[in-house]
């Protein structure tokens, strides 16, 4: 038979077309491609949240338990500059965190108060969908993952996110950190990370150290899928504030007046 | 590669160099001969280069903070060099592409300068992207792990079809000039021969070569608005205020096509002066690029307008912020030196006649090259500076790492571009010879077709009787 | 030979060089040397034998490292049916305690660098770093 260059490029033409369809499908699915995951349905079953309460939380003033808690189990080093700095929960002041509140009338006496702010754990994070190597993505319990091996920099995540809840290591983090927890790991330079919810303490059944450090219990955290969860209890017949809900990502951090 | 012909005494020799070079010797001589100022300009710019590339080793040996970047503006003068590179790179296909689709013979001593000027730049917009990333050795990891939800995975895709096809649309054209090369002899005749596919010149293989060119840019035209609407796609996607819009597609393919052309006027004007092109590339080149460029200037002008006045309307607090940070406030010194360079000094200058000349007309494009990448700068910075969450005391100044880096590349693309042109001839010698022989006759020809018909009407070719 | 007496010197030079790891162990009598990396006192079973181990321990690392950070798998079945945490720090390193003592004498001696210690601290470090 005569296989001339003309047919070569025809062969090779439809090879192309067709090795791109799975990509293509890939790029109009919302869901990403099932890596066989073991706990799938198991975590699916569950929703973490978490709650808290202004006026617990401004019982104490100065406070930083939970913010110390957090970053010293997870190695979160202290860079010392504002153009460095990696914050996995950090203080605003009120009118920052809800602009569109009205100040000038209304709520005169949350004016400068400090709100916690970390990654709201979004059931639509607007943040995964540009990783282009799948470093970040949703777990099906809801946890916005963070994989530091996979992570190559390009910081659009960071790009994505619009609570800027996400920190970048400019240098090497290790020098800064006072004092390091063996237990979990610390990051090179050049990744992204944030708030993982303490995904390593879930798996052992524990509460999250910001949780658990606080003092006056202004942070509650559970399973929003259960009807007899501490979250819900506290999510209950309450006023409820969330930062930008307008934006559709549906966070999971609520705020309870 | 410095290739000298010899002629070795043969005579039939001589007279058959005499036949290929003919009446173009200029364009030849900038491969053959290399004067004290190609040294020095070398030599300075392989100094720029290394400038560059000691930056780099300090960025990759300490981390990114070596940048002015931070936590609040993590994008700047590297992603903004990526945007720009990119769009520079636009040029090459509207000139070489474009031009000869729409069948203007002008653009025939001009396609390959501005064809490499593409592929070149193009190489240096992928470079800058990944002097961005904070892991550098991961950077296969894209492809390998690659998750085709991310615009930047599209920008790959359609950044790497733009270089290929871009690629070989500039190799074909080169073709026969190889083998012309090739035919005169001398000490570099091998290299020659193996680039020129055996190509002898006949008639079919004009008409297939023509052919291919042909397909080719008519492919690629379609990718490079593609490219940049890809690339603009990365902000647009977003949902960060004056990012996220639809106007940026459309609005940032013609602000490549702006730089891209003023570029490669400069480009132009350039090789005219130093390998003394004066009779091919001449002022009703740069006359009829500059009334396009006027075009572009006024499309650019719309665009930007139009992008800014649904803001203003809107009136979001959220967007306002950041457009009064652009208009009167941190931005502002920027934002209106570049609405200068981009829309207020070139248009007088390319719209009057008078000053529409090959001076007025390299002034107007060194202003919109410098013009546009304040304008992507000023597009990715303050955006960053707001975001959704006011935060006191944002600022971004970059370092030294960031400016010699840029100067690097740009020194670099001039090496690469200095160098090609001591191994192939910058204007393309059979496209010129073609235009001189045969485009008359066909122009005439084709403008002749477009005439309505005259005389008696034709006997019907069936009768009814 | 055309030009002989440039070509032959050259690649006497040439071999020299490409063969100078060759001979110059050979001569400072490392030809021999075989990394003895310490195995720990006690413990006798690994989670995998030792020659498949000593093979796969990458490919194994990265799949528990898979497994526990993107799929939620996190116990590693043995091939003696043991049941051990996929953890570098807690399985590994609870037997193998000082990687310098263990890990990098082969590591070192086949030029391999891996970044696991980059984020990852052994106990030892630890140790070392809060006396």
């Amino acid at each position: 038979m005569d296989f001339d260059r003309r047919g070569f490029l025809k062969v090779a033409g439809l090879t192309l077309l067709g090795l791109s369809v799975k990509p293509g499908w890939q790029v109009f699915s919302k869901e990403e491609p099932a890596e066989p995951s073991p706990g799938a349905e198991t975590l699916a079953r569950k929703r973490w949240g978490m709650g808290i309460y202004f006026r617990k939380c401004w019982k104490e003033e100065g406070c930083r338990d939970c913010i110390d808690a957090c970053h010293r189990i997870h190695n979160v080093p202290d860079m010392g500059t504002l153009k460095e700095e990696i914050k996995w929960i950090w203080k605003a002041p009120y009118e920052k965190v809800f602009p569109e509140h009205e100040f000038e009338v209304t709520e005169e006496d949350y004016q400068q108060k400090p709100v916690m702010l970390l990654c709201n754990q979004c059931d639509n994070p607007p943040c995964i969908k540009y990783c282009p190597t799948r470093a970040t993505w949703r777990r099906e319990d809801g946890i916005v993952m963070m994989d530091f091996h996979r992570c190559i920099g390009c910081r659009y995540c960071m790009a994505g996110c619009p609570y800027g809840s996400r920190s970048f290591n400019w240098r090497d983090p290790r020098p800064f950190i006072k004092k390091v927890n063996l237990d979990f790991p610390t990051r090179t330079r050049g990744v992204v990370e944030k708030c993982n919810f303490c995904v390593e303490r879930l798996a052992q059944g524990l509460i999250p150290a910001c949780v658990e450090a606080c003092k006056e219990k202004a942070l509650v955290f559970g399973d929003l899928k259960d009807p007899k969860s501490e979250i819900r209890e506290a999510l209950k017949f309450r006023t409820l504030y969330q930062r930008m809900p307008e934006l559709g990502t549906k966070p999971k951090i609520y705020y309870i007046l | 590669m410095v290739l000298t012909p010899r002629p070795l005494g043969i005579e039939h020799m001589l007279d058959k160099q005499t036949k290929i070079i003919g009446e173009d010797r200029v364009l030849f001589e900038h491969i053959w001969k290399t004067g004290k100022n190609f040294y020095i300009t070398i030599s300075i710019l392989i100094a720029l280069v290394l400038l560059g590339l000691y930056a780099y080793i300090t960025q990759y040996l300490t981390g990114l903070t070596v940048t002015g970047l931070s936590r609040q503006i993590f994008w700047g003068v590297y992603i903004t060099n990526f945007v720009f590179f990119i769009g520079i790179s636009h040029a090459g296909t509207f000139i070489s592409a474009v031009l000869r689709v729409l069948k203007a013979e002008w653009r025939r001593p001009i396609s390959r300068l501005s064809e490499l000027t593409t592929v070149f730049i193009l190489m240096f917009g992928v470079g800058s992207v990944l002097i961005d990333l904070g892991r550098p050795d991961r950077m296969l990891y894209a492809l390998r792990y690659a998750n085709f939800q991310s615009p930047l995975l599209w920008d790959v895709c359609s950044i790497a079809t733009y270089l290929t096809v871009s690629s070989i649309s500039l190799y074909l054209a080169l073709i026969p000039d190889i083998a012309m090369l090739r035919d005169l002899g001398g000490r570099g005749e091998w290299f020659y021969r193996i680039l020129s596919l055996g190509w002898r010149g006949t008639e079919e293989e004009h008409h297939r070569l023509d052919k291919a060119i042909g397909f080719v840019s008519v492919l690629v035209i379609p990718v490079m608005i593609t490219v940049h609407t890809v690339v603009s796609f990365v902000f647009a996607m977003t949902i960060q205020p004056l990012w996220h819009s639809g106007i940026f597609g459309p609005y940032f393919v013609v602000g490549a096509i702006f730089s891209g052309v003023a570029s490669v006027i400069v480009v132009m004007a350039v090789l005219r002066k130093v390998y003394h092109l004066e009779s091919y590339i001449k002022p009703i080149h740069f006359n009829n690029i500059g009334i396009f460029l006027m075009a572009m200037t006024l499309l650019w002008f719309y665009f930007t307008f139009a992008e800014y006045i649904t803001v203003v309307y809107g009136n979001e607090p959220v967007h306002m912020a950041i457009f009064w940070s652009k208009i009167s406030g941190k931005f502002a010194p920027l934002f209106w030196l570049h609405f200068t360079l981009c829309f207020v000094i070139p248009l007088p200058i390319l719209a009057v006649r008078r000053f529409r000349t090959i001076r007025g007309t390299v002034i107007a494009s060194i202003s919109i090259v410098l013009g546009m990448w304040l304008e992507r700068f000023v597009i990715i910075v303050p955006t960053l500076t707001r975001q959704r969450m006011p935060v006191q005391g944002a600022y971004y100044i970059p370092t030294w790492v960031e400016w010699s880096i840029l100067a690097g590349c740009i020194s670099l693309f001039m090496l690469l571009y200095a160098l090609f042109t001591k191994v192939f001839p910058i204007v393309p010698v059979w496209e010129v010879r073609e235009g001189r022989e045969k485009a008359a006759a066909t122009v005439a020809g084709r403008i002749t077709s477009y005439m309505p018909e005259t005389g008696a009407p034709k006997e019907q070719s069936h009768q009814v009787s | 030979m055309y030009d002989g007496r440039k070509i032959i010197p050259g690649l006497i030079l040439f071999f020299g060089l490409v063969t100078y790891p060759v001979w110059h162990n050979l001569a400072s009598g490392k030809l021999n040397y075989v990394p003895k990396p310490k195995l720990p006192a006690d413990k006798k079973e690994c989670v995998e034998p030792k020659e498949v181990i000593r093979i796969n321990h990458k490919t194994l690392l990265e799949d528990w490292r898979n497994s526990v950070v993107r799929k939620a798998g996190k116990t590693y079945v043995a091939y003696n049916n043991k049941k051990y945490p996929m953890s570098l720090n807690r399985t590994c390193m609870s037997c193998h305690k000082d990687k310098t003592e263990f890990c990098d004498q082969c590591h070192n001696y086949a030029g391999v660098t891996n970044k696991c210690w980059d984020c990852h601290i052994y106990p030892k470090q630890l140790e070392e770093k809060q006396s």
